[in-house]
């Protein structure tokens, strides 16, 4: 996938109207974004929420442990993403909303993987059906 | 045989094939939204009255609702909403609630009962994200939605609702109803009061509402919504839901655990936050299950 395309799809996936379901988003700052890169400790393939915990050490040596939420598991599966998708000890960049309160956590938008390979976790709520104005 | 047995046989048997059993394809009532109803009961029975006392539909006979399907048209209970405010016609008090909870949300305060693994129940259950299933029988249909394996029992064999004596209120509320050819029309009462989602108004237990739903084309399931409130309403809410079909190859719903990874805590302020790792309180998920997890060979 090109560059360029690739942070096309970052952008309107980034736009997206998350789904609002089980909690508020009042505590991420939606108009901000970090990037974190490190070693994926674990990947909680699990509902309510899933959540990729990456350990990202500092140039002085100092590890900070992320987590970062997304989806659940079905609609990770619609979005393509498994949960062999991601596996302990992958090297990743994780693109996410940060908290409000400056805690190392975040609203999951993309992981990048060593190999390239992006995962778009920001899943959006289906539009209107054609027919939904009648 | 005797003859006369099997004239009597035969009229058994002509009984049964001339039961009132609509093709699937069979078109409801002309059913009109022309005029208001002073209570919910009274809008169902017209409905009732109109269709002819109901369509009794076999298994041959029922509509084909299989498959998964998802809400469509976003937050808003009622999909046609365009400002910030809902289009419900709220009683000044429940409007000054409403006000208040949208002027907390404006300051970054909101809390949501099913942060705390609570179910969305109906009629908010209308709403929610994820995948559903509708499984329709002759005398009961089930309406499931994954999100808390919440499932909606609609009772399609004639009988009424629970007693008042035995009544209480219930997240999904007490559903009966019955088939106006492909339609299914149901009668709700026995709600919880709760919200109608997290940025719209709140409905009392006096809620209770009528539904009339059908598929409207392959991959489309309308929901008509007459909510009647008499301590949240000053006339009924009106609304339409529509369901797509979800066509992702292989997808299933599988048992939904809220429980099984909430770290979503209430703050002070009333508003929510998460529990980290290495927070106090934390939950680990991979301990949740610990008498097992300890077991020789477990995962």
């Amino acid at each position: 996938m090109s560059k360029a395309l690739t942070a096309a799809l970052l952008l309107a996936a980034a736009a997206a109207t998350p789904a609002l379901a089980h909690h508020s988003f009042a505590m991420f700052d939606m108009s901000k974004q970090v990037s974190i890169s490190g070693t994926v400790k674990d990947f909680q393939y699990t509902n309510p929420h899933s959540w990729v915990i990456v350990l990202a050490t500092a140039p002085d040596g100092k590890q900070t442990e992320w987590g970062f939420e997304s989806e659940g598991p079905s609609t990770l599966l619609r979005a393509g993403i498994k949960h062999s998708s991601i596996s302990p000890g992958d090297k990743v960049t994780a693109l996410a909303f940060p908290m409000r309160d400056g805690r190392p956590a975040g609203s999951l938008i993309s992981v990048t993987k060593a190999d390239g390979e992006v995962l778009t976790f920001r899943v959006s709520r289906p539009a209107p059906s054609p027919d939904a104005a009648k | 045989m005797h003859p006369w047995l099997r004239i009597l046989v035969g009229l058994a048997c002509a009984a049964v094939t001339a039961q009132p059993a609509l093709a699937a394809s069979a078109k409801p009532s002309a059913w009109r939204y022309d005029r208001t109803y002073a209570a919910s009961w009274d809008e169902f029975q017209a409905m009732r009255k109109a269709a002819h006392g109901g369509t009794r539909l076999t298994w041959r006979t029922l509509p084909d609702w299989t498959g998964l399907w998802e809400h469509t048209g976003g937050f808003h209970f009622d999909p046609q909403q365009k400002g910030p405010k809902a289009t419900a016609a709220l009683t000044p008090a429940y409007q000054q609630m409403y006000d208040r909870k949208l002027a907390d949300i404006a300051k970054g305060i909101q809390w949501d009962p099913l942060s705390a693994c609570l179910p969305a129940g109906y009629p908010r259950w209308l709403l929610e994200p994820f995948l559903r299933e509708f499984i329709l029988r002759p005398e009961e249909s089930w309406l499931l939605t994954e999100q808390n394996a919440e499932i909606r029992r609609i009772y399609t064999d004639n009988r009424g609702h629970v007693p008042a004596d035995e009544a209480y209120p219930l997240w999904e509320g007490d559903s009966v109803g019955f088939w106006d050819g492909d339609t299914l029309v149901i009668h709700t009462n026995n709600l919880k009061a709760g919200q109608y989602q997290r940025d719209q108004p709140d409905f009392s237990d006096q809620a209770t509402t009528v539904e009339r739903m059908r598929k409207t084309g392959p991959d489309t399931i309308e929901d008509i919504v007459d909510v009647y409130d008499p301590v949240s309403l000053t006339r009924p809410w009106h609304v339409r839901q529509v369901y797509r079909r979800v066509k992702t190859p292989g997808l299933r719903i599988n048992h939904w655990s809220c429980e099984e990874n909430n770290n979503t805590v209430r703050t002070d302020n009333g508003s929510t936050a998460i529990v980290l790792p290495g927070e106090k309180g934390y939950r680990d998920p991979s301990n949740l299950g610990a008498a097992s997890a300890n077991a020789p060979g477990a995962n």
